[in-house]
């Protein structure tokens, strides 16, 4: 079931500029509307809607998150095991890899582009493993230095 | 819809009409033949009509996904390609890895199809307004790199498989490619492409996809992830020729664990069996004639593991892959980086045509995943070119002047730049060698090593006689992935699915050529298994793992939300492999032709060599194995009955 938006919406577009699927279509300052086919669920469009005219498909309002404290991907690359489907599901290639282990060439998942996540969450949801957890920014541990070879 | 793994819908593009259509396809489909290659067996039966030309607008090109692919499962990031093949003029398919077999699922279907022919080259582009088609001028004539490239700037966040130059210039040896250097290379489905303009799909759908139990699916790939987790250190590559030499000494067989081979491929990916292969017989010398001992252990060395793995500089895991078996490496000359080269290609450019020099390898590699050219074929041309210059069939006036003698390396560059440009002698070998082999006349005939029409890989079925069984007898012939005796063993598939032969710990080397239907029974298995992992989308050395540690079975059930049995799952690829076979036989394809050639079979049998004194009863593999699925033993047809239950399904 995609997210709708009701009556409260005040067209202010901020729901239609950070949707990534580009299900969300309306003129300024006019009612909005989400295209169920193309709706990913990502909850982007209810973080940043200052009116609370976004809802769930239980009827919910979504809540308003102020964009510094939406939490971000954590990588636990003990149990990473550099398979690529974190990036995949991804919808605004926030994501990338790079060699972060001493001595390994596998590369693993980095949040390189802060600005680009949208903290929707899939990649916790999709990692086969569990190795992704969200959790405010600073809870992330400093990256190990990599070595050449 | 409910969340079942698949997307229960397929799109349909018309290129000569250039209408798109989005199909819903009945659960029932589903259940019968999962989506994957089996869904695509159902798609292309139905509609591609009998007669019908492989590069004309009545054939259809299909690009699926597995019903596993995006669920959480591991190993399952596999995508297909299938069409009538203009190789085989039979059952085409072609198999590949990297990021794009999710990005189907993301576009909304389980499978992108393509009928018709478009007047001028095109490329379909989908995203989350839709699907529509684009010129494509400004990339035709590009290589498979740069093509990827110019539409990755153009598309953001997009995935793309497209063809070379050799697909385009309708190479039947040509595939398709990916990720700058993967190939569903097999079949000759590049040609398809480039006979429908068609040069690539360019994917950036963004849809989820959905799944009955994502809990169990994730507790099903802790499982899978701990024993590819398990890596012990493992001997230096330059032990690998004389373990090669030890396997072929010993007359008993340890049966094989897959987890071995897993701890090879994680250390070096599938170069780790380069030499090992060459030494134990596994691996074919000069054109299938020669042996280990013409090649010789030194020269062989040249193919140890450590020498392509030290230019890795990070390892390539495709999507869903926690094993990594791919690498880019730094190399030196004209391309400055490149895919590590596998098996089939430093073996096809290595042993097969004598040649030592690993920077030509290198350099072939690239060229020809750039061309979109089958490395497999392209070296069984090659060596048969060698072969018909060393009979006096090729001369120097056909060459214009290039020598062709075994193993010199700038001979084999010559040829395999040539057949990328279609130039000269390259125009004749660009077919593959059954082609070339017509074109040159009779006497060149031996020398083309073909089942027919696909050159057979770079594993000696006198070695194992399963592959000669499964070269023969597969809807899409003379090919490695669909089975061998070795295969079973790793599958271990007795541990999870009754009815199946058992291996013990060991047996003697010998029995592998003794008349026996377990040969065939092994065989079937062998088949069923791999459309359901083909059904799934799932990768073959994942499954090498053994079923009781990639649990494909039970992470079907739970994407989803099935009860069925394993035994059941073996019913559903056994319905494939009718569909496939039945797909040949109304296409005109009669079983029996695809028997593998007599060289390849030991007729007559080798004097010397690891594979010395061996020769296949190929023949009576081939009834047994199809009598075990109820077709007829002597010219291996399914029968009227058995394929319209098949075919009701809809």
């Amino acid at each position: 079931m995609a997210y709708t938006i009701s009556d409260a919406c005040i067209g202010c577009r901020a729901c239609a500029l950070i949707c990534p699927a580009t299900a969300i279509s309306g003129e300024k300052k006019q009612l909005h509307f989400i295209d169920g086919q193309a709706c990913i669920e990502c909850g982007a469009c209810g973080r940043v809607c200052p009116s609370g005219a976004v809802t769930d498909e239980f009827g919910l309002v979504l809540e308003r998150i102020p964009k510094k404290e939406w939490e971000r991907p954590y990588f636990d690359l003990s149990a990473c095991l550099s398979c690529t489907v974190c990036l995949d599901t991804c919808p605004t290639g926030a994501l990338t890899q790079e060699r972060q282990k001493v001595g390994s060439t596998h590369l693993f998942p980095c949040l390189e582009n802060e600005k680009l996540c949208i903290a929707c969450g899939f990649c916790v949801q999709d990692c086969p493993v569990d190795a992704v957890t969200m959790g405010a920014r600073q809870s992330a541990p400093p990256k190990e230095p990599v070595k050449a070879g | 819809m409910s969340a079942k793994g698949y997307m229960g819908k397929i799109m349909m593009v018309d290129l000569t009409q250039g209408i798109v259509e989005i199909e819903t396809i009945s659960p029932k489909v589903y259940e019968s033949f999962l989506s994957g290659m089996g869904l695509a067996a159902h798609i292309l039966f139905h509609r591609i009509p009998a007669g019908a030309d492989p590069m004309g607008p009545e054939n259809i090109i299909g690009f699926v996904s597995g019903l596993l692919t995006g669920t959480g499962s591991l190993f399952t990031g596999r995508w297909m390609v299938t069409a009538l093949s203009p190789l085989t003029q039979g059952w085409g398919e072609a198999n590949c890895g990297g990021s794009f077999s999710p990005a189907i699922k993301r576009c909304g279907v389980d499978g992108i199809f393509f009928k018709g022919t478009s007047p001028t080259p095109v490329y379909l582009y989908v995203d989350d307004k839709g699907a529509r088609l684009k010129p494509a001028q400004e990339v035709w004539g590009k290589d498979a790199v740069e093509t990827e490239e110019l539409l990755k700037a153009a598309h953001k966040n997009a995935k793309v498989a497209c063809i070379g130059q050799a697909g385009e210039k309708l190479s039947l040896i040509s595939g398709v490619s990916t990720d700058k250097g993967r190939m569903a290379a097999r079949s000759g489905l590049g040609a398809v492409m480039g006979a429908k303009n068609l040069k690539a799909l360019v994917l950036a759908g963004k849809k989820r996809i959905p799944v009955h139990n994502r809990e169990e699916i994730k507790r099903l790939s802790q499982i899978c992830g701990k024993w590819v987790k398990f890596q012990p250190p493992f001997v230096p590559g330059w032990l690998t020729g004389p373990i090669g030499t030890l396997l072929r000494i010993l007359p008993f067989v340890a049966t094989q664990d897959g987890m071995l081979y897993k701890i090879l491929l994680r250390k070096w990916g599938t170069v780790s069996m380069n030499q090992m292969s060459v030494e134990m017989g596994d691996s074919p010398i000069k054109n299938w004639k020669g042996s280990n001992s013409d090649w010789g252990f030194f020269k062989s060395f040249s193919s140890n593991p450590d020498a392509y793995v030290k230019a890795e500089t990070e390892k390539f895991h495709c999507y869903s892959c926690p094993l990594g078996c791919g690498g880019i490496c730094k190399t030196k000359g004209k391309f400055s980086e490149t895919h590590k080269p596998e098996y089939e290609t430093v073996l096809s450019f290595g042993g097969f045509v004598m040649n030592k020099d690993t920077d030509a390898i290198f350099y072939i590699n690239e060229l020809l995943n750039r061309a979109g050219m089958d490395t497999i074929s392209a070296g069984h041309a090659v060596a048969f070119a060698m072969e018909c210059y060393e009979k006096g069939i090729i001369t120097l006036a056909d060459t214009g002047g290039q020598a062709l003698d075994w193993g010199d390396p700038a001979a084999v560059k010559f040829l395999t730049e040539k057949m990328v440009t279609r130039e000269g002698i390259g125009d004749i070998l660009a077919d593959g060698v059954k082609l070339a082999a017509k074109r040159l006349g009779k006497e060149a005939q031996e020398m083309a090593i073909h089942c027919g029409g696909q050159e057979p890989a770079m594993h000696d079925s006198r070695n194992d006689p399963g592959f000669a069984l499964h070269y023969s007898v597969e809807p899409a012939p003379g090919r490695h992935t669909n089975g061998a005796g070795l295969y079973y063993e790793m599958y271990q598939l007795w541990k999870k699915v009754k009815g199946v032969p058992k291996m013990g710990p060991g047996y003697l080397k010998s029995s592998k050529y003794k008349k026996n239907l377990n040969h065939a029974r092994v065989g079937k298995a062998n088949s069923e298994y791999l459309n359901v992992m083909n059904g799934a989308g799932a990768c073959l050395f994942g499954g090498f793992l053994g079923a009781k540690r990639i649990r494909i079975f039970d992470w079907l059930n739970a994407a989803a939300g099935w009860n069925f049995t394993p035994e059941e799952y073996m019913e559903k690829g056994g319905n494939i492999q009718v569909i496939k076979q039945a797909f040949n036989v109304k296409h005109g394809i009669e079983p029996k032709a695809n028997r593998a050639p007599d060289r390849i079979l030991g007729l007559p049998p080798q004097v010397k060599g690891a594979n010395k004194g061996r020769t296949v009863d190929v023949e009576t593999m081939m009834a047994d194995y199809w009598e075990l699925f109820g077709w007829d033993r002597e010219t291996g047809k399914p029968g009227k009955e058995i394929v319209d239950k098949i075919l009701s399904i809809a």
